[in-house]
């Protein structure tokens, strides 16, 4: 920094750091110590030198400690002070009091009035700092006594001085009207204005006159380099405004730059490597100003795309400037700005066309700084970089505003319209990674595809499915219809990975993102087949966090998938292990649970946040719910019809069973709200074998509209529901009803359950084969006839009683065999006998 | 007919020399055009030597044209054939020798490595000439030379097993395809996908033995459904092996597992029912999953066209026919307890009086509990209802013989035990010993409490 900056002139770096508000503080303090450095040694001949010089170096650090405010390191310093004064005392004696010593004193005493009189800022200053205020108030304002006619006079002359400055400035202003930020700054902030007339100061032999000359003298010097500035600008043909190129601080150096390229191309683009690399150095060192580096980069961009440097250099610039645009934020967690995000998404854009219409240009990691060929355009450039880290990151980014933008507002949906953009780019770079990069790089572009595919739904293919259907959407259909179906681009894509990719990260990936996007279209069987032959079941609990979120996600989705398909045992299974945790909302990364700090503290939260799935990918909760709970409605309800009097009965689905407790334990039924009471009141019905009320609580118009419309086949989906309804209603009306009747026309039961007759004989064939009901069908008639083995209640008891004798003798044997080393514990109680 | 024909499929998984007889079989049944078919046969004899059949197959096609270059190969191929003879014949003469004077010699003698090599080049030349019996017995030789790490000895395995399938050897074949078998279930040096693929052609090549050897029917169920590399290999490969497993079981002879077989099998059909279907899998649906006898009788008179131009099937016809309608009449019966005969001979496809004399023959040999009514014309099944008596009865029949053990165990332990408490537990078995008709009385008046209080005298 330092080195950058001492070749330019103090007044030009005076203006940067005052003009630019981003700009730290710290940056002016340099200069001002090369400034007073250098007056010092000026002045003071060589006896004084010394002793002035250990004095101005304690000023220096007492200063610094005023603006940090750090107080205590003011009394240290200013205990120091006094000492080294003392020390000097002969000198002084002969030379007089110096002014710059004069000067601290009153701003000191100044500032620690100010200090004392802010309350508020007193209040937040810790103890130490306070202590120390206190206590270098007391003692400056006991110093100073003795000085009091010096401080008097210096006032004086600052008042008359910021008077004449006030004076001059009007007229720079006449002169110049882009002097104007400025000289704001000049008068709203004090503590600063003390530190800028500092500079002039310590030159001045009598106090007013002098100081004042010096002063106008720094402003025409200053006036002139402005000039000179925007002249080289004009000479340059730069459309930049003068005033804009004053902000940054190395432009006069930049700008002298296209003055040497005049002489010769090849040092040119020397020199531009070299400013690059100076540029860079700064990068992550404190008190760099990243805004300024940016903009830099982005000046050093135009000036070698102007003077044709060649490809090689400006690819090297761009992507520099992506890095210190991801620089920007220093905290890793804390998401980019949107405005930021969108400036590097250009920028890539940028690199990629460069990439493109170049052929020549060779980027990778591995390419060693010193191997670079940047300048030299016979051969090819080689440029080191990774172009795949930058758009993983600007992905990533996006992440993470989406993530941290409220879902329910506009800015949501503007920032998700750049997801096209996002793509674009992923598909670009997919392009020119399949012609240049190496197989792992092509996996991990392969896999960013895939994850910005697998959760959209292709309503282009699901149409062509279905033909009849001819929306309004004809011309937007037929724009669409030119890209691939996605589902034939998630197979090239997946198979590529599974094939070639060696990291087993990104092939799990992979193979979730391709079965949720094959159960996504309902094609189950090769969903289903993909799971199974993964084996992903038996160690995805050894994955990371967002792998297991993607597992458990897939794997909701391939239930909802199973329901659709009408396999409803299928969608049971899959979805029981996410449902009966109750934590579906947290396993699904689709927001926090509120938990108690106990289990979890801040940082573990912040890290749970940043798992977050964004909203748009959010799979649907209440559907979820729903479509498990039917699903268990249509296999509890029978299962306990069948085991009414099992005394080893076990539930099929807990949660399921929860929620009709719930239900029952109401003291008033109204009719239905929420989607769970629909579900409830349905399978009151269902037990009772009624099939018209079960069916009109799962299907009506609050429920379609809660649930089942935001399937893709509603209407499928519907006719399936009431068929299974009416296959299980059937069923469990034969487990309640057998032992009413002696026999049953099947005719009759397919008109009530409005079931075709071969069905009928097909659902209760399967029922008698599976000694579920005790009955068997009389062909002649068809009838079913009941063969009262229902057993009466007496000998149901006796039947349960035999049952439990069975389970005492096998705990008796149990017994037995556990304590057969040391068995008799239990006999011999009592008895002191033991073997 | 050619929707349902396999070949195409199959062929992907044999060998060149093994397709020949599917062709055969093929143009017999005339299912395809006949001049395709010499074409595919002569494409397939264009990389194989037997140039003798090829020119003949050529004639055929095109009866006017003269014969390009075939005749060159054919010198050629002496030629080649005369040389390789040459080298091997002093080789063989001593492993001959060797093997007849001292078995073990390679152990004592350093068999050189190109020996074993000209061995094994000349088995093959002799295989593809068509010689099959000399390719079989001169890769006998090598594969008792060479050890099994050799990269051959798989090769050779193979080769000897197509050898003995060409010649329809079948009792060497099934030695041999238990050895392969086991070659490639215990290669832990192949990857998964090559151990896959080979799984997938012995699957293939296995066909020609197991329905032909006698006891091959028994073997395929065993290998493919029991087996889970074989039954993962059939799923993920080549699901329509699973017409020849569903027909090997539904003819399999075997009465007593039958039941347990089928559950499983209809477990794999259902499970791979959209990647592939047929009428014979879609019997076995209908049959097991839909209980629709219907759509069953009518599979039935399809599998029939299957089986017929089904080249490995066409021999268990008779069999399938028979045992597939048993299957049928044997569920109906669980299902129904009284059926008319002519519904049911319309069923079975068969004239009533048939379909009665079959099920006299059935009710005769004890395989079926039923009454044939006959002024009705029903059959009438037997009640094989279990009574609530009978069912406490078969619960608590074996209790009394575990508390007797149970009791007998303690006593042998605890001799010296408190005999009072001993007599409780047997006491208790006494209890348990009453005979169950009365138990159930018993037990009403013994309720759950008073259990408790016995387990806790125990």
């Amino acid at each position: 920094m330092s080195r950058f900056f001492a070749t330019g002139s103090d007044s030009e770096s005076e203006e940067s750091s005052s003009a630019d508000e981003i700009t730290p503080k710290a940056t002016g303090t340099t200069f001002n110590k090369n400034k007073e450095a250098f007056t010092t040694n000026l002045i003071l001949c060589c006896p004084l030198r010394f002793r002035f010089e250990e004095l101005t170096n304690i000023i220096k650090t007492i200063r610094n400690a005023m603006k940090i405010r750090d107080m205590s390191k003011c009394l240290e310093e200013f205990e120091q002070l006094y000492r080294a004064f003392l020390k000097s005392k002969t000198i002084v004696d002969k030379e007089g009091v110096p002014q710059f010593y004069i000067r601290l004193l009153a701003d000191l005493e100044d500032y620690l009035n100010q200090l004392w009189e802010d309350k508020e800022g007193k209040k937040k200053m810790n103890k130490n700092n306070a202590k120390a205020l206190s206590t270098l108030r007391q003692k400056i304002r006991k110093y100073n006594k003795d000085f009091e006619t010096e401080i008097a006079s210096y006032k004086e002359v600052l008042n008359s001085s910021t008077n004449v400055i006030s004076l001059c400035r009007c007229q720079d202003e006449e002169s110049e009207s882009d002097d104007d930020e400025d000289s704001e700054d000049w008068g709203s902030d004090s503590v600063d204005s003390g530190g800028e007339s500092e500079d002039n100061e310590g030159a001045a032999a009598s106090l007013a006159v002098v100081f004042l000359k010096k002063y106008k003298d720094g402003r025409r010097k200053r006036h002139k380099k402005i000039e000179q500035v925007e002249e080289e600008v004009d000479e340059d043909g730069e459309a930049e405004e003068g005033g804009w190129e004053k902000v940054k601080g190395g432009v006069p150096l930049v700008k002298e730059k296209p003055k040497m390229f005049a002489k010769g191309t090849e040092i040119n683009s020397a020199v531009v490597i070299k400013k690059l690399t100076e540029i860079l150095q700064a990068r992550g060192k404190k008190g760099t100003d990243r805004a300024a580096q940016i903009e830099l980069l982005h000046a050093l961009s135009g000036i070698s795309n102007e003077n044709n440097l060649g490809q090689g250099i400006l690819v090297k610039i761009k992507f520099n400037i992506i890095a210190s645009l991801y620089d920007y934020n220093t905290n890793l967690a804390a998401f980019m700005k949107p405005e930021m995000w969108k400036k590097c998404l250009e920028c890539i854009d940028e690199l990629l066309d460069i990439l493109f219409e170049n052929n020549n240009i060779f980027i990778g990691e591995n390419i060693a700084e010193d191997s670079e060929n940047l300048a030299i355009s016979d051969q090819p450039f080689r440029v080191r970089g990774c172009i795949l880290t930058l758009v993983e990151r600007m992905d990533e980014e996006f992440t993470k505003i989406m993530q941290n933008t409220d879902p329910h507002s506009q800015e949501y949906v503007d920032n998700l319209k750049d997801e096209g953009r996002v793509c674009g780019i992923i598909d670009r770079l997919l392009q020119y990674l399949e012609s240049k990069g190496s197989t792992e790089e092509v996996c991990r572009i392969y896999l960013r595809r895939i994850m910005h595919t697998y959760y959209k739904f292709d309503y282009k293919a699901h149409r062509q499915l279905l033909p009849w259907v001819t929306g309004p959407f004809s011309e937007q259909d037929q724009e669409e219809s030119e890209g691939e179906d996605s589902a034939i681009i998630m197979d090239r894509l997946c198979k590529f990975i599974y094939a070639k990719d060696r990291t087993d990260r990104i092939r799990t990936c992979a193979i979730l993102c391709h079965i949720y996007h094959h159960a996504l279209h309902s094609r189950w069987y090769q969903a289903r087949d993909l799971m199974l032959m993964s084996h992903l079941q038996d160690n995805i609990q050894h994955a990371d966090p967002p792998v297991q979120i993607l597992y458990n996600r897939t794997m909701v989705q391939l239930g909802i998938c199973a329901f659709r398909q009408g396999m409803i045992k299928d969608a049971h299974n899959a979805l029981l292990d996410i449902q009966s945790s109750g934590r579906a909302k947290e396993l699904l990364g689709q927001g926090l649970l509120m938990r108690n700090m106990q289990e979890r503290n801040a940082e573990q939260e912040k890290i749970e946040k940043r798992r977050q799935v964004p909203f748009h990918m959010h799979i649907n909760l209440e559907l979820l719910e729903c479509v498990y709970l039917v699903s268990a409605m249509l296999l509890e309800i029978p299962y306990m019809a069948a085991h009414e009097f099992d005394a080893r009965r076990r539930m099929i689905s807990k949660q399921f069973h929860h929620q009709l407790r719930v239900g029952e334990r109401q003291p008033l039924l109204g009719p239905p709200e929420s989607m769970r009471e629909h579900v409830v009141a349905a399978s009151k019905a269902m037990k009772m074998g009624d099939w018209r009320t079960c069916h009109s609580f799962i299907i009506n118009e609050k429920m379609n509209s809660k649930v089942w419309d935001l399937f893709p086949e509603t209407q499928c989906v519907r006719e399936m529901l009431v068929r299974k309804i009416q296959e299980e209603s059937l069923r469990t009306y034969l487990f309640t009803y057998s032992s009413v009747y002696d026999s049953i026309s099947m005719e009759t039961l397919s008109e009530m359950f409005e079931l075709e007759l071969p069905t009928v004989h097909s659902i209760i064939s399967k029922m008698i084969i599976n000694e579920e009901l005790m009955a068997s069908l009389d062909q002649p008639t068809q009838t079913v006839v009941m063969h009262r083995t229902e057993p009466t209640s007496l000998q149901n008891m006796a039947l349960q009683l035999a049952e439990k004798l069975g389970g005492l003798v096998e705990n008796n044997e149990r017994v037995f065999d556990l304590k057969q080393g040391v068995y008799g514990g239990y006999f011999n109680r009592g008895t002191r006998t033991r073997p | 007919m050619a929707e349902y024909d396999l070949t195409t499929k199959i062929a992907h998984f044999l060998d060149r020399h093994l397709v020949f007889p599917l062709l055969e079989f093929l143009s017999v049944k005339e299912i395809y055009n006949e001049h395709e078919l010499l074409h595919g046969k002569l494409d397939l004899l264009s990389d194989t030597n037997m140039v003798d059949f090829a020119m003949d197959v050529y004639r055929n096609l095109f009866p006017d044209k003269e014969i390009p270059t075939l005749r060159e190969k054919r010198t050629e191929v002496v030629a080649q054939l005369k040389q390789l003879q040459s080298e091997t014949e002093p080789i063989v003469k001593c492993v001959l020798f060797y093997i007849y004077f001292c078995f073990n010699f390679c152990f004592s003698m350093q068999f050189r490595q190109e020996y074993l090599d000209t061995l094994y080049r000349y088995a093959k030349f002799q295989y593809e000439c068509g010689n099959y019996s000399g390719a079989a017995e001169y890769l006998y030789f090598f594969r008792v030379l060479v050890p099994a790490t050799d990269r051959n000895a798989l090769n050779s395995l193979w080769g000897k097993l197509a050898s003995e399938i060409l010649m329809q050897n079948w009792e060497a074949a099934m030695e041999d395809l238990t050895r392969l078998r086991e070659t490639i279930d215990n290669n832990t040096v192949s990857s998964p996908l090559q151990s896959l693929q080979q799984r997938t052609w012995l699957i293939h090549w296995s066909l020609f033995v197991f329905f032909n050897h006698p006891k091959g029917r028994d073997n395929i169920i065993e290998l493919f459904l029991y087996q889970p590399q074989y039954l993962n290999a059939i799923q993920t490969m080549c699901p329509h092996i699973l017409r020849y497993l569903t027909t090997a079981i539904i003819t399999n002879k075997d009465v007593r597992k039958r039941r347990q077989v089928l559950k499983d099998l209809v477990k794999v059909i259902q499970q791979e029912s959209y990647t592939y279907k047929d009428p014979i899998t879609e019997f076995v649906e209908c049959l097991y999953v839909n209980f629709d006898f219907d759509s069953a009788q009518k599979k039935l008179r399809e599998c029939e066209a299957v089986l017929v131009n089904d080249f490995f099937l066409v021999a268990c016809l008779e069999d399938f026919i028979e045992n597939a309608r048993l299957f049928i009449f044997e569920t109906f019966c669980r299902i129904h307890q009284c059926i008319s005969i002519s519904m049911l001979a319309d069923k079975l496809n068969m004239t009533p009086e048939e379909a009665e004399r079959w099920i006299v023959n059935l009710i005769r040999n004890a395989r079926l509990d039923a009454k044939i009514d006959s002024k009705l014309g029903h059959v009438v099944m037997g009640n094989n209802a279990v009574s609530p008596y009978q069912q406490v009865i078969e619960k608590t029949k074996s209790l009394s013989f575990r508390s007797q053990m149970l009791a007998m165990n303690i006593e042998k332990k605890q001799s010296h035990a408190n005999r009072n408490e001993v007599k409780a537990l047997c006491s208790f078995a006494k209890i348990l010993m009453i005979r169950p008709i009365n138990l159930s009385c018993f037990l009403f008046v013994l309720s759950e409490k008073k259990i408790r209080i016995a387990r806790c005298k125990l």
